[in-house]
């Protein structure tokens, strides 16, 4: 019993949405990150569709990486940082490629907006290069039944196009940044 | 039948193997070690008895990361998970087989969770074909030590749950060698295997086999080497190896089982053929395939009719973004399933687990006593008629003597909490008599069959002819007979049937849950509740996606009654299990269809029987039955029609509306027909269809009168002209499939019919926050209503599409408008605007001048408010806004109508006034190797009026396209028995994004030149994929379909037998 006793972990920690949040292991043991998010928190934007992590409606970024909501145990969480579709717009991946779905309309019922909006997200934080079998592939885990996925491929490829416009500013930027640093350097010189 | 959510007690970390060991092993059986966890969640799903104790090996070093062997092979911890490995740049470099493996399992954010020993330890999991061919060795803690077996000695050992397995041992790949990984799956993408399969070949320098292993497994296939095969292949020359041969071998070797879905002989030849082709690529694919040669059809270039491309691209100035949608992006959407509320019970529902049983008796006293319970309601607190159905009310509300499928509601439950309610749900007794069960349609209508209710199982049968067919025979120069088969589709709206009630202190009550007409709704309840209708306020919009799905009642009474007997709020969402097994579905349907031409391609005769699954309970399936024969002879002219329809009772749950409604199944057998029928005459499908069309005078199929509008000739023309027809065809450029393109017609009838209350209403106004409000009684299903609505009301009144506000989905705010169903919504729309909008527009421009003190004559409805009518500027005298806070409520301009649709002055039966038209292409690629189909691209062109919204257009086609793609290819509800097997996502397939068309484009064709507007489009984009997607599959490989969902088994077996015969 000792060995139990040794092996216990009581408390998890985690950051949901920037905020630090501790729990108690007895009180969430078989309690899934869906229900969790929904249910205690109240962060209504992912959604549980399936149940068996099959369709991402409930995806989240758990260390920056898009995971399913309903697959994972809320002890599994113990360290991590968790993202909700709530808390996208705070990433820039995340405002570009909501921006982006919005304009080309890329969905109808909605349902699964929030979970196709997050591995897109995911996706272009690790590679905003990705070429198009690389955006199916990350979406391939997202089920949507209004819109045969074109829209949404449309608004992938929108949301890249955008990404590639502001990093292309934000380089020009830099260079001219770095130039007057350069000019002023050389009065300084 | 709900699954309980309790799952296990506790959750320790071990901090070492042995530790780990011995916290299981203390446990007994009650323990097991945990690390990804995912795979034993949906065991937990399934029911399977839950462990006391989960010890959690994922913080254990010996478990964790990959590493380089003494030997330069490659150390994987068995907690690693999948996703990393991929991410692993040592691994992708040196262990491509795996790295290809792993991206075949799961999806994306599943294999970030699930890790390697996880998929090992299942013992059916999709890397260990890989592994076992690249001969993988194990590490095993067992017996408090640490041992190392091959992959292959650890699969012939029982299992263990004492054992942990601590990581996988790959050997270094050949420098020289030929790999094979294949997995045969159900759909394209995120896919269960229906069989996997995976070889290595090490060569010598000179090219020579040395060291070989072949494996299969994956899915039910238990995982084995194939060792007889390995021993033909041995000191050859790769370059010589008789692929054939070796295929053959393959196959009597290869010994997975069959099921359902795919025989044994199927899975042993798809996984033969796999692993040959992708051992021997083009050289083993011409011995094993052979290429049957296909006189490909191409019609003469023709200049396309005029038409628009819809799209954002296309049509910039017209793209407009749809109000709901930015939320929607964002998440910040609320469901009526989202809401919430202070003292809001969760309802739970008990279903019958028996498909056909009479109820003894029900006892409740014991859910009744459990704390947290708030209120159980049966059959007996029904105060009203127990007994709903849109076209007769033969389906209770809640059980009270019988149950006629699985899934039938006996008893509902309000508690505190879902785990309170679930509980209770498992105090209730009921004690049934089991009867015999009606799980075939066509047995149903045997002599001998069990009445599933009262009057027999024969639901309808409807009789319909014309001519005389029994002569017409003998004119024929050709004559085309068969059974086309459709399958018991899944709506798969991704929100689930749910929502909330909550009673007023007056009596009250106030019913939001997703529904298709608000209005319907309300009378029904009325009628189960014994409450005036007015009493009851249905709310029945937002909804996550409807197909037809949510049109009949579907947990409104069981939430309304508890809500009643509790007096207090409730809620309800069913988890997708429970949705599964008892929503509705499309009836399935068995087509016999014998169609006959004279040598010019004239059809001459039609006969046509009809039978149709209608589940337990009517629902809307006799309107179905009515609606296919109704497009019996598709969009063609046909002398002679016989047609008989029959719809039977079974015990196989429930049926009713979904898109396309009956008309797409018969435009399959239709088209199919017509194109088998040129085929035979050897003359030009298209120019076949041309000689038959229906043209403007011609009656509709009942013989009545319908809307002069044709545009079935332009459809046609577009088809023709496609450049479709002019991409590659035949082989593919990999050689790995054949290539075809295919055609259909669609002629969809649009509203309720001629003998159906058909009518709709619209209430048009100025809104004392200054908004131009729009109130139809219609349903957001996703479709677009609301974007529709905008457009609509915009173009009559003159104002901008963003100052209308639409209001929709809610008795106590919008008219009755109808139902939001048989693509009548956009037309009810459209009409409501056009007869109620310049109303409003000229009490605007009265009120303004009032108000302004200006004649009415030079004001003008503008965007966002009154302006001068002969000015230069747009800008603005007043604003609404403005206008409507000088205005006293009483006088703010409104302007209501109501409507008839348009309808056939026809009585005799059922029958349609207008129609859309439609054309659809779909060019398919046909694996040699295994027969699956992937659809490449497909276009949709269409007459349907103009394009009020053109997102919502190109949306609602092309997710129709798909939603008609996966009834073709991968969709079927399995029931055995009376129940449901596919009963969630893992194993009924709706299409991935990897299924859908690399490409679909949307045309429109605006002008009907009549006065009844736009037509809906709803069931355009389904209409006719089906039989277009069949013709590409004959192109390709000369093999007609008749089946859907199509079986990859047929297409194979028929490219087969080319091989034989070449």
């Amino acid at each position: 019993m000792n060995d139990t006793a040794a092996a216990a972990f009581d408390a998890v920690r985690f950051r949901l949405n920037g905020v630090e949040r501790t729990l108690d292991v007895a009180d969430i043991a078989d309690v899934h990150l869906i229900d969790l998010v929904r249910d205690r928190f109240g962060l209504m934007a992912a959604k549980e569709s399936c149940g068996i992590g099959r369709c991402g409606s409930c995806l989240m970024l758990v260390n920056g990486r898009a995971v399913n909501g309903c697959l994972m145990m809320a002890w599994q969480l113990d360290g991590g940082d968790v993202v909700t579709p709530e808390g996208l717009a705070a990433l820039p991946e995340g405002r570009a490629v909501q921006a982006a779905l919005t304009a080309e309309v890329s969905f109808q019922c909605g349902y699964c907006a929030a979970g196709f909006t997050l591995a897109l997200t995911a996706l272009f934080m690790r590679d905003p290069n990705a070429d198009a079998a690389s955006i199916r592939a990350a979406l391939s885990g997202n089920l949507c039944r209004c819109t045969g996925y074109a829209s949404i491929l449309r608004g992938a490829a929108l949301a890249q196009t955008e990404l590639a416009r502001r990093r292309a500013v934000a380089a020009h930027q830099s260079y001219e940044f770095a130039s007057e640093e350069t000019k002023h350097a050389d009065r300084a010189g | 039948m709900s699954p309980q959510r309790r799952f296990f007690a506790e959750v320790l970390r071990a901090r070492s193997l042995a530790q780990a060991a011995e916290l299981v092993a203390d446990a007994d059986r009650e323990a097991c070690f945990v690390a990804g966890a995912t795979a034993l969640q949906l065991e937990w799903i399934r029911s399977k008895p839950a462990g006391r104790r989960l010890v959690d090996v994922t913080r254990l070093r010996e478990l964790a990361g990959v590493s380089e062997t003494a030997t330069g092979g490659i150390r994987i911890g068995a907690a690693t998970r999948l996703a990393a490995l991929e991410r692993d740049t040592m691994l992708r470099h040196r262990q491509p087989l795996l790295i290809q493996a792993i991206a075949t399992i799961a999806a994306p954010g599943v294999r970030e969770l699930a890790t390697i020993g996880g998929n090992i330890a299942t013992r059916t999991g999709c890397l260990i074909p890989p592994l076992l061919a690249q001969a993988a060795l194990l590490e095993i803690f067992e017996m408090g030590q640490l041992i190392t077996l091959p992959l292959r000695a650890w699969l012939q050992r029982s299992a263990d749950a004492n054992r942990l397995l601590v990581a996988v041992i790959l050997r270094p790949m050949p420098a020289h060698r030929r790999v094979a990984y294949r997995k045969v799956g159900l759909r394209w993408g995120f896919t269960p295997s229906v069989v996997g399969a995976a070889g290595v070949l090490a060569l010598d320098a000179d090219g020579r086999i040395g060291e070989a292993c072949m494996a299969v497994g994956g899915g039910i296939t238990p995982p084995h080497c194939l060792d007889r095969a390995v021993t033909m292949l041995r000191g050859q020359q790769v370059t010589a190896v008789d692929w054939h041969a070796l295929r053959q071998r393959l196959y009597v070797e290869i010994a997975a089982p069959g099921d359902h879905r795919y025989s044994a002989h199927y899975r042993n030849l798809a996984a033969a053929n796999a692993l040959v082709t992708e051992l021997g690529d083009t050289a083993a694919l011409d011995a094993i395939c052979p290429v049957r040669p296909v006189k490909h059809f191409t019609p003469a270039a023709a200049p396309p009719p005029t038409q628009i491309e819809v799209s954002r691209h296309e049509l910039p100035d017209r793209w407009r973004l749809r109000p709901d949608i930015k939320d929607k992006v964002l998440g910040r959407f609320t469901y009526l399933t989202d809401h919430r509320r202070p003292g809001m019970l969760v309802a739970r529902i008990l279903r019958a687990d028996l498909a056909h049983a009479r109820i003894i008796s029900i006892d409740t006293s014991r859910a009744e006593a459990m704390p947290g319970v708030a209120a159980v309601v049966t059959a007996s607190d029904i105060k009203g008629r127990n007994g709903y159905g849109i076209v007769l009310q033969d389906q209770p509300a809640l059980c009270a003597d019988k149950v006629r499928c699985i899934g039938d509601p006996v008893a509902a439950v309000a508690a505190d909490d879902d785990a309170t309610a679930r509980a209770a749900l498992t105090a209730i007794r009921v004690a049934y008599a089991p009867l015999p069960v009606v799980d075939d349609m066509e047995a149903a209508l045997g002599p001998d069959a069990m009445a599933v209710h009262d009057g027999g199982n024969l639901q309808r049968e409807l009789h319909f002819a014309r001519g005389n067919v029994n002569d017409a025979w003998s004119r024929c120069a050709a004559i085309v007979e068969d059974d086309y088969v459709t399958p018991r589709q899944l709506h798969g709206f991704m929100e689930t049937e749910g929502g909330y009630v909550v009673p007023g202190a007056d009596g009250s009550l106030t019913v939001a849950v997703g529904g298709q007409h608000g209005v319907r709704d309300r009378m029904q309840l009325a009628r189960i509740l014994a409450m005036p209708e007015e009493k009851i306020r249905v709310i029945t919009s937002p909804i996550g996606g409807g197909f037809g799905g949510k049109d009949e009642l579907t947990v409104q009474a069981p939430l309304a009654l508890l809500a009643l007997k509790s007096g207090r709020p409730v809620r309800i969402h069913l988890d997708r299990h429970e949705s599964v097994c008892s929503g509705r579905k499309r009836n399935p349907m068995r087509i016999h269809m014998r169609t006959g031409c004279d040598a010019n391609g004239r059809l001459i005769a039609q006969a046509v029987d009809l039978l149709m699954d209608c589940g337990a309970y009517a629902s809307l399936s006799p309107s179905v039955l009515e609606t296919a024969l109704e497009h019996a002879c598709g969009p063609y002219e046909i002398a002679n029609v016989r047609t008989r329809g029959r719809l039977a009772y079974t015990n196989n749950g429930l049926c009713g509306a979904f898109r396309g409604f009956g008309a797409n199944q018969m435009t399959f057998a239709v088209e199919s027909q017509i194109a088998r029928l040129a085929d035979r005459l050897g003359i030009d499908p298209i120019a076949m269809r041309r000689i038959n069309l229906r043209k403007p005078s011609t009656p509709g199929y009942l013989s009545q009168k319908v809307a002069p509008t044709e545009r079935l000739a332009e459809m046609l023309d577009a088809a023709e002209a496609s450049d479709l027809w002019h991409q590659p065809r035949g082989l593919s450029a990999d050689n790995r499939s054949v290539i075809g393109v295919g055609m259909a017609l669609c002629h969809q009838g649009n509203g309720l019919g001629s003998i159906l209350p058909d009518s709709g209403a619209a209430h048009l106004g100025l809104s004392p926050a200054g908004r131009i409000t729009a109130a139809y009684g219609l349903d957001e299903m996703g479709q677009g209503l609301l974007a529709i609505i905008q457009a609509s009301v915009a173009a009559a009144v003159g104002c901008d599409r963003d100052d209308v506000e639409p209001i929709t989905g809610d008795t106590a705010r919008a008219p009755d408008s109808g139902s939001t169903s048989a693509s009548r919504g956009t037309y009810v729309v459209w009409k409501g605007a056009d007869l109620a909008g310049p109303e409003l527009s000229r009490k605007l421009r009265e009120a303004a001048a009032a108000v302004l003190n200006r004649p009415v004559a030079t004001l003008m409805v503008a965007p966002g408010g009154i302006r001068e009518a002969r000015a230069n500027s747009d800008e603005l005298l007043i604003s609404f806004g403005e206008l409507a806070a000088q205005l006293a409520p009483e006088a703010l301009p409104r302007a209501t109508c109501i409507f008839d649709y348009p309808k056939a002055d026809y009585r005799a039966g059922n029958a349609r006034f207008i129609f859309a038209f439609g054309a659809t292409l779909a060019r398919v690629a046909v694996d040699r190797a295994t027969g699956q189909v992937r659809v490449l691209e497909l276009d949709q062109h269409s007459a349907a009026g103009p394009v009020l919204d053109p997102a919502s257009y190109v949306g609602q086609m092309e997710g129709g396209s798909v939603q008609g793609l996966g009834f073709t290819l991968t969709e079927d509800v399995r029931v055995e028995g009376g129940r449901v097997v596919t009963d969630n996502f893992d194993s009924y397939m709706m299409p991935s994004i990897a299924d859908a068309p690399d490409r679909m484009r949307v045309f429109a064709m605006e002008d009907l030149d009549d006065e009844h507007g736009p037509r809906g489009i709803g069931e355009l984009g389904i209409g006719s994929a089906t039989p277009a997607i069949a013709a590409a599959i004959a192109d390709a490989t000369g093999h007609w379909p008749t089946v859907t969902p199509i079986p990859p088994e047929a297409t194979l077996t028929e490219m087969m037998r080319s091989e034989q015969t070449s």
